[in-house]
């Protein structure tokens, strides 16, 4: 089988191409403007309070939490259970002694695996894949390709592979710039700072039963395998569409317009829990595995795993169906 | 014989545009594909190389039926489907050698000498967005041979080209029907282009094949011309 030729193929025709290098410029310019945001933020802080005096401030936190929590009626109840959550991480940090909102570059490079699989990772995976298939319907080539003796489901399959290797990529190299240019602004030391982890909401309350303490190196090892996991399954999806619709632009405004409007769903809709096995809802991995409460109940990391892997693996076989069977007309 | 349709229709919903379409094609010959625009001979070439499934009937191309067996099937075929489209961000080299991966043993090492064939060898290494629409055609023909195929498969390989360009592939054809022993099949509407690069030919009209046959045996030994035929088969209907 000339699998490696095929897949070989696709990787020059993504390198020669200007959208992976278009993916990796909105990447770091955006990176760099929350890092400049940050450090302006911080800096901005820091000179109101006073540096060293974090334990006083988040003592504050906690005390002004806690009052809203009690007093204020008709509170959301997504508001209230969240703000009982924070305030049950602050505690734990005082009582730990370690300052929850010092920011490191490796601090920050893992807070990215999480706030980018929400929806940044996603769009950028989107952008990737949808143009594998369609570009070549589009441009004409896909007649050439598929006159070869070279089965159909082997040209698509050297697609997948190719959208594997360059998702795979593109998070690895989002990790990386997310620490680097991060550094620049908080430093590129502390990857072995402790990360207290494993906070969860149960019906008795704030629940510490599984909190551990791990090194920040692993957490963020950890968080961006399940951001490179969710990026899989949107890479799969995107995949699927662009089959589909043989255009970039349809593919890609697709994928686009399901990903920002299941983000904005499970923010809106939080009462129709069907909406808990959309592919969408279950993308911020990372975050969930943070201890963030999933927007609907019955959620867990597990349940988000299966259901992407469910999604991905219904829209390979969907795809690969109908690439092996539809006509190719002009 | 190298290459047999028997019986090809395609239907799409209540519209047959392809109806029983019939014929072989042998080795060293060049078979002309004649019909107006809208006939049915781009359908009919795309279930020939298997990138439509005809609804009736089937394709054999060196005993290798192209619905059931299409790598071997299209191990031995090379084709240009209607505008010879490469990818233009690529150099021609680059093209080429992209395709020669798809077939493995030995189509790199013909890069150099199709590329003399078809009179590229100096434009190479541009980009395919800065060739004119004769050089794309000439790097299509030259990446249909890398497989060293026994089919060749052209799809009005003279439209938009300029009369030299014209004649420059017509000498080509003929050179590897009669010196290299391919059987090619050219679709055309220009009924003078079939007659002049052609050995045998089948008319088509709407999607039915109207007459085929040795080009002395349809205009009866030059006593009229393909036009004469053409007109005379389709009297009384619209086009």
């Amino acid at each position: 089988m000339r699998l490696a030729g095929l897949v070989e193929n696709e990787t020059l025709k993504i390198l020669r191409r200007k959208r992976f290098r278009v993916v990796l410029l909105v990447l770091a310019v955006l990176l760099s403007v929350v890092v400049f945001g940050q450090a302006r933020h911080r800096r901005s802080h820091e000179g109101e309070q006073g540096a060293g005096s974090w334990r006083t401030r988040v003592e504050g936190r906690v005390a002004q939490m806690e009052r809203r929590l009690s007093q204020t009626r008709n509170m959301p109840e997504t508001w209230a259970r969240w703000s009982r959550f924070e305030v049950g991480r602050l505690k734990y940090h005082l009582e730990k002694g370690i300052d929850p909102e010092s920011v490191t570059g490796p601090l920050f490079a893992r807070g990215f695996a999480g706030l980018g699989s929400v929806l940044l990772l996603p769009l950028l995976v989107a952008v990737l894949g949808a143009d594998l298939v369609s570009s070549e319907f589009s441009e004409g080539t896909m007649t050439l390709l598929l006159t070869r003796p070279v089965a159909r489901w082997k040209v698509l399959l050297s697609k997948y592979v190719a959208m594997v290797l360059f998702t795979t990529l593109t998070l690895l190299l989002a990790a990386l710039l997310s620490w680097a240019i991060a550094g620049i602004a908080f430093g590129w030391k502390g990857w072995d700072a402790p990360v207290v982890t494993g906070f969860r909401l149960s019906e008795a309350g704030f629940d510490v039963s599984g909190v551990r303490v791990l090194s920040l190196w692993q957490d963020a090892f950890a968080a961006w395998g399940l951001a490179w996991y969710s990026a899989l399954a949107v890479g799969a999806v995107t995949m699927l569409l662009s089959v589909v619709f043989r255009s970039t632009a349809a593919a890609m405004g697709t994928m686009m317009a399901t990903l920002i409007g299941g983000t904005i769903l499970s923010r809106v809709a939080s009462e129709w829990e069907g909406a808990k096995w959309f592919f969408v809802s279950c993308l911020p991995l990372p975050e969930y595995y943070s201890g963030l409460p999933t927007p609907y109940p019955g959620m867990t990391l597990a349940f988000c795993a299966w259901v992407l892997l469910a999604w991905a693996l219904a829209a390979t076989v969907l795809a690969f169906v109908l690439f092996g069977r539809r006509d190719v007309t002009g | 014989m190298v290459l047999s349709a028997e019986g090809l229709a395609k239907r799409y919903g209540d519209r047959e545009v392809v109806t029983d379409a019939t014929f072989a094609l042998h080795r060293g010959e060049v078979f002309g594909f004649l019909g107006p625009n809208g006939a049915g001979k781009t359908t009919t070439i795309r279930m020939l190389v298997g990138l439509v499934k005809p609804t009736r009937g089937r394709v054999v191309i060196d005993g290798h039926d192209v619905q059931r067996e299409f790598e071997a099937a299209m191990r031995r075929v090379g084709c240009i489907v209607e505008t010879p489209d490469l990818y233009r961000f690529l150099t021609g080299r680059e093209n080429l050698e992209h395709f020669a991966r798809m077939l493995g043993d030995g189509a790199r090492e013909r890069i150099p000498e199709l590329s003399d064939l078809v009179k590229m060898a100096g434009r190479l290494d541009d980009p395919v967005r800065t060739y004119s629409l004769g050089m794309r055609q000439r790097i299509g023909i030259a990446q249909a041979l890398l497989g060293d195929p026994s089919v060749l498969i052209l799809d009005e390989p003279t439209n938009g080209l300029d009369p030299a360009g014209i004649r420059e592939m017509r000498e080509l054809i003929r050179h590897l029907a009669d010196d290299r022993g391919l059987a090619v099949f050219v679709s055309s509407h220009i009924l003078s282009e079939v007659e002049r690069t052609a050995d045998r030919v089948a008319i088509v009209h709407r999607g039915r094949t109207l007459a085929q046959g040795t080009l002395s045996e349809l205009t009866g030994g030059g006593a009229r011309s393909l036009e004469d035929l053409f007109l005379e088969r389709t009297a009384g209907e619209t086009v």
